[in-house]
């Protein structure tokens, strides 16, 4: 019991300093790369709360199942949703007004 | 000491209460993975549109107040520790620290909660409605300003609105932890409540970053 609270509460910890850090990191001079890193911040606030708090390492098979199957769907949605942004460059759009 | 008599009765369709139990997390995770569709939909169009007005949605988001946002961000990701001491509790067969602490669970919601209107208020005095005559921004940044809090009042609007149904389902738990419906053998409901908690709490993880972090970078 004594131990799982400690745990617990290490997590917490942790995640307050990656909060910390991702504040941190949002306001310095760092180009193109400070969005990656704020989604890497989030990510692993994310991926800690779910490990951690709501046990998905110990949940049933079939749960895992479902977590795995929600990150796969937000994969697919953001993967065509970004498909124009990320050849824009490549296959320039012609600007047409049918009206 | 004895345990407390289980008041619980396992439905027919079940070969145990442990098999209900397992059955009802299993639900919770079907739905949580819809709820990341239905929010991931959410986040795509708002970075799709950031990333076609850059300027607008930076300029728009400098209105908005970060110590508020990032103070509940704290009282949201201590609620999902304190949730995880009272699953904790129960699975320990303490029943009565476990309802307690769910009391301040209910409790950092409520100031989640209140935290927020006080900033919907301040968003509201500073005429960031997007229809308010007169919204702070004009120019060319107007629009991708206005857009950014279009996405800013849905965005959090819907997440108060799930935070608000939490705290009804954890103060549902509250009440049958009272009555002594839970014990170190059966507690499905305070684990399944538990996951949407830190669910709410996850899409604030995000939604963080993407209002008052973003405008922020140099």
């Amino acid at each position: 019991m004594t131990r799982q609270l400690l745990k617990l509460t290490l997590t917490w910890a942790f995640l307050m300093a990656v909060a910390g850090g991702e504040f941190v990191v949002s306001g310095m001079q760092m180009e193109m790369a400070n969005r990656p890193v704020l989604l890497f911040f989030a990510g692993t606030m994310v991926f800690t709360v779910a490990m951690m708090f709501m046990h998905l390492a110990t949940a049933p098979v079939v749960a895992k199942g479902f977590a795995v199957a929600g990150v796969f769907w937000l994969i697919v949605l953001f993967g065509f949703g970004a498909a124009d942004m990320l050849t824009r460059n490549w296959y320039p759009v012609q600007h047409y007004n049918p009206y | 000491m004895a345990e407390p008599e289980l008041i619980v009765e396992q439905e027919f369709q079940y070969s145990s209460l442990y098999d209900q139990g397992q059955t009802a997390i299993v639900g919770m995770w079907l739905f949580l993975a819809q709820e990341c569709v239905f929010f991931g939909g959410l986040f795509l169009t708002w970075i799709y549109s950031r990333y076609w007005n850059q300027a607008g949605f930076d300029a728009g988001s400098h209105g908005a107040q970060l110590w508020i946002g990032s103070i509940n961000l704290g009282i949201l990701v201590t609620s999902s520790f304190v949730y995880a001491c009272a699953l904790a509790f129960i699975q320990a067969g303490r029943p009565r620290e476990m309802t307690w602490a769910l009391c301040g669970v209910v409790a950092l919601g409520v100031a989640f909660v209140g935290w927020k209107l006080y900033e919907y208020h301040l968003d509201f005095v500073g005429h960031f409605w997007v229809n308010d005559p007169d919204f702070p921004i004009k120019g060319e940044l107007e629009g991708g300003a206005k857009l950014f809090w279009a996405f800013y009042w849905t965005g959090t609007i819907l997440h108060a609105a799930h935070m608000t149904i939490a705290m009804g389902l954890v103060t549902y738990v509250i009440r049958r932890g009272f009555r002594g419906d839970f014990t170190a053998q059966y507690h499905a409901p305070v684990e399944v409540i538990g996951l949407f908690w830190s669910f709410v709490d996850i899409v604030w993880m995000v939604l963080w970053p993407l209002i008052y972090l973003m405008g922020r970078m140099p």
